[in-house]
């Protein structure tokens, strides 16, 4: 209501410019709210990073910084220090430069917890760890302080699951060379009388492990490497890294320059920030998010040798630390900070404020599984900032985009355990060129430009922490930054039922389940894969399907996630480099196919791909999804000086859609839609021909399905997929066509006995070691790369043979399945592991694929034989449950009611090493083609 | 009699206007939809919170102003008391135009904090030659009086501290009252005095005030018009708040108020000087800063006012006057550890919320805040299971999260978008983007200023027993 009635209100003249606004009173307020003035903040905000400018400091170093070093490592955290070290030992000590812009070792005292143990998913990782752990041993042999005390670990399993894990780690445990011990309830009681037994089922106990002083290990490193010549500059911090021919030339410093060969970035949470100081950017996927410890005060009468103790299920994990009690957790969803990528450089501006509330749940958890905790007193909740990568491993390796640019960072929470093995195998890298581990999966390559996305970074590495103490279940899915990466016709596949996995950021289509399909609204729901158990899958009846269809009827798939490069020259050029690269014969007549590897220098598969020769002088390479980085890093490395301008490569994996037609009428299906003859004789198995689909042309169509049924791969460029794909799947309806999984095709290549890079072949592995040998061209008249060991190993015998074992009496309903793993023994002793995994839904048995060696009585390795093989009884065992295996060394033929001899002739894996090649087309198909060319 | 109902009939349409036009105007499609991010822009754009650095008596204050008026005629001031351990702030609540509202928002704090001083130490000061900002340090102030008026303000302000000096100390309630009384009647000696039509317009144009001095334990609550004071009181036995109203609103519908007005006028005007509740049919609160239209005499109001208006100026029936007055009720208080806060507002607020909900919803949101604010842990050595229990008892919270950290904004959120289920955001939506020249029928400018006492402090000085000295009479 107007306070005021009649017209005077308005009328009455207004008391407006009685005021002016002073500028000193508004400032007031900013301070009295206990700001910063909000133009300096803003201006903080948007600053980009910046490194931090100590002029006086410089001044006083200008003198001491060498105006060249072989190796500048950037950082003095544990992992820099290591590195350093290690470099030191390999007698670079006097030619290394390790430069830190605060203080060597600077980390806060109160945020890391010091466990050096081996408890990681991976044999990499856990050799890396181990390699640490003994380090660290050895130190303190010698005097350095490291506050090493081996307590043991102590894991705590509170379900079935989780004690599947635990039996699997100790089945893996043989192989792997680790000590432990699975115990009931009571057991884990004895180790540590604090602990309440409520809801424990068991627990696993590491004997070996033990909990030192990151800080002491730290100066430990430093003080060694000091010791060993390395120059150590504090107070300087890298401006920017120059590279000259895509190599790293020279860094520029707060305190000078520095002319140097080797650059390694061991800048732990600032890494992602400090690859944006050179051109082009060095991609280091990390994202920093808060981490909490708990210190208790000191506690009478603890035990001083209370075990490093993690109860997984609870996600916490605690451990007696100069009488008080340490403890932290993994929480499901982290928290995190800085989410413009910009982390301060001084500590005092990182400190945060604990946040109890996002701490509470692990509190409680402690307080549960320890109830005498209850009455300790508190001295300080610390929250300190941890990174971690999108996949939650470390990030180690030589940068794709940098050639001598080295990468150790995300160590995520376990610098310690991580960096002395991280310290070896970067020096092994640098000063050798290999080491003594398969790397891959920790390797930087396995990263793409979407994963460095600092939004994709934000969203996916709130997920990352809490992976660390989740069971790790067969084919883990993330569920944060999906639908990132799709093939034109997933909105189809989605609407068909699809579940989806990410491989590289891509969706694909792991099965196909026609229950629950859509959302409330009608509309096909987004689904991620989940197999959440180590028994038999809740996938198992729909992939069982969708394998009979790609074995009786027909099978749509989609393989665009595959990597693909086309490789093109003007001259021959193109040939010359792919015959220097692969070890297979490259140059066959225009329209074939072949398998090849690319080797190391020690024989080992850098790469395992496809190769058609489009023409003359071009040809396309598909390769494992996970290769789109690596092999481009690898080919770029590896091309002689002389073809680098003259040869093309280039990904084009984002501009095919890939579909593969799989099964006994895939050719009738084909044929309906284009005019070409498809009949083996004018389009062989293993040829690759561009044809016409449906309305569409230049599709570039491949004879092979990577599975082992018959089929093609069609590679359509994106804008013709959907069409291509509605016309095979309209023309598919007569003979039942049925959409195919991820899951699905690989049931059928580990029937089949085919290997994949990055899950049977590593970079360790020799194709005689993998029954290839007959794609090994020797005798072709170029040295490739990897040629000598290869030709080397041939004199001497492979010390390992890739088998297929079939299992028997294993029950797939009730028994534990095998995920890839699990360790074979031959005649009662143990010989080697598992790779790949799965069911054989024609033999109706799990089968497996894995290593077989061969050790004497003194553990030394001998060569294997095929007889040696194949005299040998098999068990396989599974979760602590050994099963009788028969073994293959070759691709069996499976009964079917659709015989085909060409599919049968072709073994991808064979036993006889020199085998001649079965096939009998490929001269006739160069008179064809050269026919038909001229 | 025929005159007398349409007017009654034409009251009833405007109080229940709001009601039928609002769900009217929610039927009109061209009202614009603010989004969530642009209602929390308007009703966060004037916030401000003061947490005080040193241990005091308040622990901190939140305020707030909604504008409906263009300019907003409400004002607020609050202020650190210089020289002693105090705090004084006030509401200003004006009408016909912003100015009489502002001015005295700014001048009545510094007549109020020289008057309170002890006499002794405002007699040195006068030696020093203070100025009118001597006493007081006000803390969310960015505006200031321009350079022509600033003097004649000042003029006045030296002559009222002048005489204060030369009278004896009295109590707070008396100093209060004197000095509304003190400052509006320099308002009109300033209009008179000086020809700037600047000091007329504030003169003409008036403001209800209701001012909060707080020194030691001893708080009092000085009212002019219809601002209200609630009192925010935790009953510790129930763990319920409890409203504690601190001042009589002056409006038609407080009884002793109307009839002390027609006890001062002739019976001939008993129809006049009050009717349809507002003071000669037109002013609504019954006692107010300026408006000297209801206060000069006849014989000033031809001279002054109508040459520079015209005969609208003088109000129908204007007789014998004055008919208002700038005395405010003062109503006095000692605060007890469960007083933990106090709200001061503007009629806009109480328009729509009555004191208990004021009291609950600004109670909900302490215990709900703590959620928003780190955790202070419990002092001493807390065991572990304390903290664990603590932080339960914060979850719980959780679910009542404000959206507002600012308990009045919180308040404003409330008034205009609550519903029985809650908040709904179209409700707000459609009080803010109102046209201009409607918005004013369905809300008024509101302010709000929520002071939070420190128990702690208030204890200590419960046991010290000094609470109970007020300043020396």
């Amino acid at each position: 209501m107007y306070r005021v009635l009649g017209g005077l209100g308005r009328s009455i003249p207004s008391g407006g410019n009685l005021w002016t606004h002073s500028g000193v009173a508004t400032r007031t307020l900013s301070v009295a709210t206990g700001h910063t003035d909000p133009a300096d903040e803003q201006v903080l905000r948007k600053r980009k990073f910046q490194p931090q400018q100590a002029p006086d400091l410089s001044e006083q170093l200008a003198g001491q910084l060498p105006g060249r070093a072989r190796v500048v490592i950037c950082g003095g955290g544990i992992t820099g220090a290591s590195v350093a070290y290690h470099l030191g030992l390999h007698g670079w000590g006097g030619e290394t430069l390790l430069i830190e812009q605060d203080r060597v070792g600077g980390e806060l005292p109160w945020s890391a917890c010091g466990l050096a143990g081996r408890f990681e998913p991976s044999y990499t990782e856990l050799k890396l760890a181990e390699y640490s752990i003994d380090l660290i041993k050895q130190l303190t042999e010698r005097g350095l302080p490291t506050g090493w005390r081996q307590v043991g670990s102590l894991n705590l399993a509170r379900n079935f699951d989780r004690m599947t894990s635990f039996n699997r780690m100790k089945s893996q445990a043989v192989a792997w060379g680790m000590n432990c011990e699975i115990l009931s309830p009571e057991q884990c009681q004895q180790h540590c009388p604090l602990l309440s037994l409520d809801g424990i089922e068991g627990g696993l106990w590491i004997p070996e492990d033990g909990v030192c002083d990151p800080h002491l290990v730290c100066h430990a490193y430093v003080e060694e490497a000091r010791r060993l010549g390395v120059q150590i500059v504090e107070h300087c911090a890298i401006k920017k890294i120059h590279s000259e021919h895509g190599k790293v030339k020279r860094v520029e410093t707060t305190a000078g320059d520095v002319d140097c060969e080797y650059f390694v970035n061991c800048t732990g949470f600032w890494a992602r920030e400090v690859g944006t100081l050179s051109k082009p950017v060095v991609k280091v996927p990390l994202k920093a998010v808060e981490h909490h410890y708990l210190h208790t005060q000191a506690i009478d009468g603890l035990d001083p040798n209370t075990p490093f103790v993690r109860d997984f299920d609870g996600r916490i994990f605690f451990r007696e630390c100069e009488g008080h009690i340490l403890a932290g957790g993994f929480e499901r969803e982290a928290k995190m900070v800085y989410e413009d990528g910009v982390i301060p450089l001084s500590q005092t501006a990182r400190q945060f404020p604990p946040d109890w509330d996002h701490f509470h749940e692990l509190l409680d958890a402690l307080l549960v599984r320890v109830p005498s905790f209850r009455e300790a007193t508190l001295d300080r909740l610390t929250n300190s900032l941890q990174v971690f990568s999108p996949d939650c491993k470390w990030i180690l390796g030589e940068a794709p985009e940098i050639q001598n640019y080295y990468v150790a960072a995300g160590n995520k929470t376990m610098g310690v355990s991580a960096s002395g093995g991280i310290g070896r195998v970067l020096t092994d890298l640098i000063t050798k060129g290999s080491t003594y581990l398969d790397l891959h999966i920790l390797d930087i390559s396995r990263f793409l430009g979407l994963h460095n996305n600092r939004k994709f970074l934000r969203d996916r590495c709130k997920e990352a922490p809490g992976k660390h103490f989740e069971i790790n279940y067969p084919f883990e899915e993330f569920q944060t930054g999906r639908n990132l990466r799709m093939s034109p016709i997933y909105p189809q596949l989605k609407e068909a039922g699809a579940v989806f996995g990410q491989s590289m950021g891509y969706e694909r289509a792991n099965y196909f389940d026609q229950k629950d399909k859509k959302d409330e609204f009608g509309l096909p729901r987004f689904r991620i894969a989940q197999t959440r158990t180590f028994g038999k899958p809740p996938w198992f009846d729909h992939v069982a399907s969708e394998y009979r269809a790609c074995r009786e009827r027909v099978g749509i798939a989609d393989y665009s996630s595959f990597t693909k490069y086309d490789f093109w020259s003007k001259g021959t050029e193109v040939v010359d480099l792919l015959q220097y690269l692969c070890s297979n014969d490259v140059d066959v007549a225009v329209g074939s196919i072949i398998h090849t590897g690319m080797q190391n220098h020690n024989g080992g598969y850098e790469n395992d791909c496809s190769l058609a020769r489009l023409s003359e002088r071009h040809y396309m390479m598909i390769a494992p999804t996970i290769q789109q980085t690596r092999s481009m890093c690898w080919i770029r490395k590896n091309m002689p000086d002389h073809l680098r301008a003259k040869v093309n490569v280039a990904d084009v994996t984002s501009m095919y859609t890939a579909i593969c037609i799989l099964g006994p009428y895939s050719r009738i299906l084909l044929s309906e839609l284009t005019d070409t003859d498809l009949t083996p004789k004018n389009f062989p198995f293993f040829t690759y021909k561009e044809l016409d689909v449906g309305l569409a042309d230049g599709i570039r169509v491949l004879n092979i399905t990577h599975t082992g049924e018959l089929g093609y791969v069609l590679y359509i460029p994106n804008e013709y997929a959907l069409h291509v794909y509605s016309r095979l799947y309209q023309a598919g309806h007569k003979f039942n066509i049925q959409h195919a999984g991820y899951y699905a095709t690989r049931a059928l290549r580990i029937e089949k006995f085919y290997a994949f890079w990055g899950q049977d072949l590593d970079t360790f592995t020799t194709p005689l070691e993998c029954g290839r040998s007959w794609r090994v061209k020797f005798n072709k008249p170029i040295n490739f790369i990897g040629r000598d060991a290869l030709l080397k190993q041939r004199e001497e015998g492979v010390k390992r043979m890739y088998v297929q074992l079939l299992l028997n009496d294993h029950d797939h309903e009730v028994d534990m399945w095998c995920w890839g793993g699990e360790p074979i023994y031959r005649d009662g002793v143990y010989v080697g592991m598992t790779t790949t995994t799965g069911y054989g839904y024609t033999f109706e048995k799990q089968v497996c694929l894995g290593f077989v060696r061969n050790f004497d009585e003194q553990g030394q390795e001998l060569a294997v034989t095929n007889d040696y093989i194949l005299s040998g009884h098999y068990e396989v065992e599974v979760a602590g449950v050994r099963f009788e295996a028969k073994v293959n060394l070759h691709s069996p033929n499976l009964p079917t009611k659709f015989p085909d001899r060409e599919r049968e002739a072709y073994h991808a894996t064979r036993d006889k090493p020199d085998q001649a090649d079965l096939l009998s087309f490929s001269s006739h198909l160069t008179t064809v083609t050269r026919g038909g060319g001229h | 009699m025929f005159k007398f109902v349409l007017n009654d009939a034409a009251t009833c349409v405007r109080n229940n206007v709001r009601d039928f036009s609002l769900n009217a105007l929610r039927l009109l499609p061209h009202l614009p939809q603010l989004s969530p991010y642009d209602v929390n822009l308007q009703l966060r754009e004037n916030e401000f919170v003061y947490n005080f650095p040193v241990d005091g008596i308040v622990r901190s204050y939140e305020t707030n102003q909604l504008g409906s008026n263009s300019p907003c005629e409400d004002s607020r001031t609050e202020a650190s008391l210089l020289h002693r351990n105090g705090f004084i702030c006030g509401i200003f609540d004006g009408h016909g135009g912003a100015a009489c509202g502002q001015v005295v928002s700014k001048r009545l704090l510094r007549y109020v904090s020289a008057a309170t001083l002890p006499r002794q130490v405002l007699k040195e000061h006068i030696k020093q030659n203070c100025n009118s900002q001597s006493f007081l340090k006000c803390h969310n102030d960015n505006v200031d009086f321009v350079n022509e008026i600033k003097p004649i303000y000042e003029h006045s302000f030296q002559k009222y501290i002048k005489q204060l000096s030369q009278t004896p100390q009295r109590d707070v309630g008396s100093e209060l009252v004197h000095a509304f009384l003190q400052l509006d009647e320099a308002l009109s000696h300033e209009a008179l005095a000086t020809i700037d039509v600047r000091t007329m317009g504030v003169a003409l144009s008036g403001a209800v005030a209701c001012l909060v001095h707080l020194e030691g334990l001893q708080l009092h609550v000085a009212s002019t018009g219809d601002c209200g004071a609630v009192l925010g009181v935790l009953d510790p036995q129930t763990s319920q708040w409890q409203p504690k109203k601190l001042n009589i609103e002056h409006n038609a519908d407080n009884m002793t108020e109307v009839k002390r007005i027609l006890d001062e006028h002739p019976k001939e005007e008993h129809d006049t000087a009050i009717r349809n509740g507002r003071l000669l049919s037109q002013l609504a609160p019954l006692r107010a800063f300026g408006d000297y239209r209801y206060k000069w005499s006849l014989d000033i109001m031809q001279k002054k006012v109508v040459p520079l208006i015209g005969e609208q100026a003088m109000a129908p029936n204007y007789y014998t006057p004055p008919y208002l007055t700038a005395r405010p009720d003062v109503q006095q208080h000692e605060l007890s550890v469960n007083d933990k806060f106090l709200v001061i507002a503007s009629d806009g607020l109480w328009d729509f919320l009555s004191p208990s909900e004021v009291v609950s919803l600004v109670g909900e949101h302490i215990n709900s805040k703590k959620i928003l604010e780190p955790m202070r842990l419990p002092e001493g050595n807390p065991t572990l299971q304390q903290i664990s229990d603590q932080l339960a008892e914060r979850k719980a919270g959780l679910t009542r999260k404000p959206i507002d950290q600012n308990a009045a904004t919180h308040l404003i959120r409330n008034a205009l978008g609550a519903t029985d289920y809650g908040i709904e955001h179209s409700k707000i939506s459609y009080y803010l983007s109102l046209p201009k020249d409607v918005v004013r029928l369905y809300r008024d400018d509101i302010t709000i200023t929520v002071i939070y006492f420190n128990t702690e402090h208030i204890a200590r000085l419960r046991d010290a027993g000094t609470g109970i000295s007020a300043p020396a009479a």
